[in-house]
């Protein structure tokens, strides 16, 4: 029962992340629950018993089976104890110095536990923080051209919460079935949506933009500044339109999973370092395969390389034939090189000639969007001591605006 | 808008940053009372921690199933499993098989005909018709 002093009066003594929260008073009398990711403080022996609480109380140990079933996530003295976590931390090479407390936090997402000194809300932030972060400086630095759409494409295939989904499920990593604090923490704990329910995915109704209500085109600089990281608009709580829409009380397998990943970035971050973190996503999320070629969706291309080129003041491009074959037969291939002066900016083949000609201009645009400076550098490798001064790279334009 | 952003995942190559073992579980059956589990009994007590040890990324479960022959299931990332029966067999002969589930990728068998497959473009190119010389025949 010392630990329950120790709640009562340490308030000044422990630091923030120790101290529990007015929830914790709350559960204080239901089921006790002296959980941290921190190490357990030491109690001091010479503690006075200043208060009137009785030295027997109803309280159940935190060990007891029977708190466990009250508790909404697991205890945390049971990470030690569980083999599936003990595998997931070591089929990941998480660092040693990330211990398996941490790595069952991450696998409670907020919707099983909604204390936050338990789940990963905040590992999560942290980490989506970070992996936005070093993928748009890795995207930007590397292809300083690209448009800003195509830009907000990679940026989702990247670290978008489909991908980060299916790096849950590339980890091995299962569901439980239902939250619980007797549940193996090696599980990654959520609370599922309820079957029928509404998720209404894609139409946000009440954001962040201001004049929201006047549905105003919405432009890719207005996306830049107020929308998220992905080009989405962000929703606003406060704000709901006026209609009567509950909160869902769950979360699907889908953000559930994304917040996990988040949160593993954040707790290598504090627990291993800038270093770590940063060879995490490098091993994990740049490695991945993706082809910005396959990104670009032009509607007018012979338009925007005409506009691209009096920007660039080239000379204005000139579709020419470069070779034809069976115009007059059921299947004519004809190969169109687009022309710049002297110089061929793009070909294409196609059965048609404006086919073709439309297939030269994507190639030409594609080879001026994707162009790569060779040894580029981020921002972000300046960070450690001994690293060479940062000297601004090339970043462009960007896309025309026609 | 002149362009406009097709969104997509990127395609995980295991190996080529991290490498995440396919085998993620692996059960092992026994019977403390048929003779076919004799040498399981034996491999469980002598070569399992040292294996467990050597495999930290895989979560080993030993359970008893009486009245059966010993078995071996794997399970993998793709959430399909394996399992061998592993009856009357030795322990070195177990432990072989068990190496055989942890170094398996958890997909159906097939047969391999070309000697390198790959999702990136050919650094060649594809042959054109329409460049180059004119053939005469």
């Amino acid at each position: 029962m010392k630990r329950l002093q120790l709640q009562r009066w340490s308030s000044s003594v422990l630091s923030p992340r120790v101290r529990t929260g007015s929830r914790l008073q709350h559960h204080l009398y239901t089921g006790l629950r002296c959980q941290s990711t921190f190490s357990p403080v030491p109690q001091a022996e010479n503690e006075p018993l200043t208060h009137e609480q009785p030295p027997v109380s109803p309280i159940p140990s935190p060990n007891s089976q029977k708190s466990k079933y009250t508790l909404p996530s697991p205890p945390v003295e049971a990470a030690r104890e569980s083999a599936k976590l003990a595998a997931l931390h070591a089929r990941l090479y998480l660092p040693s110095r990330l211990p398996l407390e941490t790595l069952a936090r991450s696998l409670v997402d907020a919707s099983a536990d909604p204390n936050s000194n338990f789940n990963n809300a905040s590992l999560a932030t942290l980490g989506h923080d970070l992996l936005t972060y070093y993928t748009s400086e890795h995207l930007i630095c590397t292809y300083p051209r690209l448009p800003m759409a195509v830009v907000f494409a990679a940026m989702y295939a990247y670290v978008g919460p489909k991908t980060l989904a299916a790096m849950t499920r590339e980890w091995g990593v299962e569901h439980a079935a239902t939250p619980g604090g007797e549940v193996d923490p090696g599980f990654l704990q959520f609370k599922r949506i309820d079957p029928g329910t509404e998720i209404g995915e894609g139409q946000v109704n009440g954001t962040t933009r201001p004049n929201d209500h006047r549905r105003w085109r919405v432009s890719m600089s207005s996306r830049v500044v107020y929308d998220n990281e992905f080009g989405e608009p962000v929703q606003d709580p406060t704000k709901n339109d006026g209609l009567p829409r509950p909160l869902p009380q769950g979360v699907t397998a889908e953000q559930a999973s994304a917040n996990f990943v988040r949160a593993v970035m954040g707790s290598i971050y504090l627990h291993a370092g800038r270093p770590a973190a940063k060879r995490f996503f490098e091993q994990h999320f740049l490695s991945r395969h993706l082809s910005l070629t396959e990104l670009f969706d032009f509607s007018q291309p012979a338009r925007d390389l005409s506009r691209l080129c009096a920007r660039e003041s080239f000379e204005p491009p000139v579709a020419k034939i470069i070779s034809e074959t069976g115009r007059k037969s059921r299947h004519p291939v004809f190969v169109v090189g687009i022309y710049s002066g002297e110089d061929k900016l793009g070909e294409g083949a196609g059965a048609s000639l404006l086919e073709a000609r439309s297939r030269a201009a994507v190639a030409a645009l594609k080879g001026w969007y994707l162009y790569s400076p060779l040894n580029v550098r981020v921002p972000s490798s300046t960070e450690e001591e001994s690293s060479a001064p940062w000297k601004p790279v090339h970043v462009d334009l960007g896309e025309v605006i026609v | 808008m002149p362009v406009q952003g097709i969104r997509t995942v990127a395609a995980a190559r295991n190996g080529v940053g991290a490498f995440i073992l396919p085998c993620k579980r692996m059960d092992f059956h026994y019977c403390d009372w048929a003779g076919s589990s004799r040498g399981m009994v034996s491999f469980l007590k002598s070569a399992l921690p040292s294996f467990a040890k050597a495999n930290p990324q895989i979560e080993i479960r030993v359970s008893p199933r009486p009245h059966k022959h010993p078995v071996i299931k794997g399970h993998y990332i793709n959430g399909r499993e394996k399992a061998i029966c592993v009856r009357n067999l030795e322990p070195e002969q177990i432990f072989k098989k068990a190496n055989l589930l942890k170094e398996a990728s958890g997909e159906k068998l097939k047969r391999t005909k070309k000697p390198v497959t790959s999702i990136n473009d050919s650094v060649r190119g594809i042959w054109s018709p329409y460049h180059g010389d004119i053939k005469t025949v």
